[in-house]
């Protein structure tokens, strides 16, 4: 393996797999515990029950707030309504693909990449820089859609129609962008081992009338106050090991794309943007920086990266294999062991994990009208929660 | 800024808002469109079987190409039953029963000016109690069982079932699908559906 080595516990813990704990770096078979501190319930309390199907909300899951009326004592999240059940194991690597694509559709590109690291690190496959270039820029196209939806649900939230309407135009957009690249809105079918799909052609020209865009509307949104005022002390976020935006907003330096080489970030003079309030502000504040940083990303890839096509022997390769990379929403890693071209094994943990329990401590002595927003700023997706690889 | 002066910023950007239906789409993802061709199919849905394309199935892997191409035809939905009392106002309850996101955005998609769904008639529920329709993504998952049972249930008649996307429909490469063969009216192809063939397929559901 190449970004992983056995050895004992050391840099920042990441998550568990089945079979290991993952951190920076290293992995270990001794499985890190995970301390979830439930609440004790008063008398005066007492549990609002929320979803798991409810139209304010995007996906199915169950929230269980323990309030004594207006402030939320704590507050638990059962991602598990919508537990899919998806087989990988004993597949091709292609057959596989096609059911990890889907584990997030929303951050496919990620999901994909990720995985298919795993896997060219696990046969050994020495990936040309033009299709890492042309990864990245998939990435980061979805970044600044994942961004925009984020952006536009605070909105939503806080009932300012014009932006949201504004967002919701150059986030659909930014998907016909995506399916005219590619061919797919959402990237499915369009990455394979050593390979990519996604024609950086115009790419840039097309992506700058959205970027000018959202300039304007971000300004906006930075003069109202009363947008502001939802935002700013509202779920302050103090977990150290939290991930992603949420991290990064709570001057917490973590992101893979400058801890591990993974993809060639550093090929693009790549830094990562830091705040210290911790806020949902903040959170928001990430976010619209990163679309701009995302955009300045995709300038500096070569409009031709990725037009080679390879094809490589997959039945007789076997190995172990990890990866890490940041999506939109924080540290996406992938375990996998190939057999012969099959998969034998697989481990994933998602950023959403992560985010759950950084805002579930957020969460506690917020109020109920905080929810929305506090909720929306750490971009969790459930279905890459309630997943079961096994 | 004052807030009023977000009123003017929307004034200013204009109608964005295309005449879809009445022309057809502006821009559409090839691979999310009707597939038509002849030969091998190496399908890993049996979406396509004797030349045969079946939509209910097909997760636009792209492995039949280039013997199989997209025609560009957005128009992948079956209507089983027309309830023309809600062409003014048709309200719909999304439920996501197992879906991977993307049919869930897809669906919101629809709310862009882009598409505007609401200069048509329709419109998004908060709850089921309120909805013409139910639009179930995703496939069938054991928690959300009962959830879907029971927003069916809460439902006033006449309602309407609507499956979005290859895994609702068929359980596409993820599962079984959400629902039983004559447990709804319409059925909408796609992985995800593309927001023209919802649109689409919403306003055939309601006569149009």
């Amino acid at each position: 393996m190449y970004w992983y080595e056995e050895g004992e516990p050391d840099g920042r813990f990441i998550g568990n797999t089945k079979k290991y704990s993952i951190y920076g770096s290293h992995y270990n078979s001794s499985i890190e515990p995970i301390h979830e501190k439930s609440a004790e319930r008063k008398p005066e309390e007492f549990i609002f029950a929320y979803g798991p199907s409810t139209g304010g909300l995007m996906e199915s899951v169950g929230l269980d707030i323990l309030t004594p009326g207006e402030k939320i004592t704590s507050i638990s999240v059962d991602p598990n309504y919508k537990l899919r059940k998806i087989k990988v194991t004993g597949m091709s690597i292609e057959d596989a693909l096609l059911r990890i694509e889907r584990i997030n559709g929303f951050h496919s590109a990620s999901h994909s990449i990720c995985f298919l690291r795993a896997v060219e690190d696990a046969i050994q496959i020495d990936v040309p820089d033009e299709v890492q270039l042309n990864r990245i820029a998939q990435i980061e196209t979805e970044r600044i859609r994942s961004h925009l939806l984020v952006i536009q649900k605070l909105a939503e939230s806080a009932g300012f129609g014009v932006p949201v309407n504004q967002l919701s135009l150059i986030r659909e957009k930014v998907s016909r962008i995506i399916g005219t690249q590619s061919g797919h809105r959402y990237f499915f079918a369009v990455n394979s081992v050593g390979n990519s799909r996604f024609m950086m052609d115009k790419l840039q020209e097309k992506l700058h009338e959205v970027i000018v865009d959202f300039r304007k509307i971000y300004d906006g949104l930075m003069e109202s106050k009363l947008f502001l005022n939802r935002l700013q002390n509202n779920g302050i976020n103090k977990d150290p090991e939290s991930t992603g935006p949420a991290a990064r907003g709570s001057n917490i330096r973590h992101d893979a794309r400058n801890e591990l080489p993974v993809l060639p970030y550093d090929l693009l003079d790549y830094f990562p943007i830091i705040r210290d309030e911790g806020d949902a502000f903040s959170r928001f504040m990430i976010r619209s920086d990163e679309i701009f940083q995302s955009f300045d990303i995709i300038k500096k890839i070569n409009a031709t990266a990725g037009s080679e096509s390879m094809d490589y022997d997959l039945e007789k390769s076997s190995g172990t294999g990890m990866a890490r990379i940041e999506s939109p929403s924080g540290d996406l890693f992938y375990s996998v062991e190939i057999e012969k071209g099959n998969v034998v094994d697989i481990g994933m943990i998602s950023p959403s994990w992560r985010n759950v329990l950084s805002f579930r401590k957020s969460m506690e002595g917020n109020i109920f009208t905080d929810f929305h927003f506090n909720w929306e700023s750490f971009g969790i997706w459930i279905s890459e929660l309630g997943v079961d690889l096994s | 800024m004052k807030n009023g002066i977000w009123f003017l910023k929307g004034v200013r950007k204009g109608v964005k808002t295309e005449k879809f239906p009445k022309t057809g789409p502006v821009e559409i993802a090839p691979w999310s469109t009707e597939i038509k061709g002849s030969g091998e199919a190496n399908c890993p849905t049996d979406a396509i079987t004797n030349g045969k394309w079946d939509m209910t199935k097909c997760i636009f892997c792209r492995r039949c190409f280039p013997n199989y191409e997209p025609t560009g035809n957005h128009e992948i939905f079956t209507v089983s039953e027309k309830m023309h009392q809600f062409r003014r106002s048709f309200y719909i309850y999304p439920l996501d029963s197992g879906a991977c996101g993307a049919c869930n955005t897809e669906l919101h998609a629809l709310t862009a000016p882009q598409y505007d769904m609401h200069r048509l008639g329709i419109f998004f529920t908060n709850t089921p109690r309120h909805a013409d329709a139910i639009v179930v993504m995703g496939v069938w998952t054991k928690g959300m069982e009962e959830p879907l049972k029971r927003a069916y249930d809460a439902m006033s008649d006449p309602k309407m079932v609507i499956l979005m996307g290859a895994c609702a429909i068929s359980g596409g490469i993820m599962g079984e699908g959400a629902l039983k063969s004559g447990e709804y009216n319409v059925e909408i192809g796609g992985c995800p559906p593309n927001p023209y063939t919802i649109l689409a397929a919403l306003l055939r559901a309601r006569g149009d």
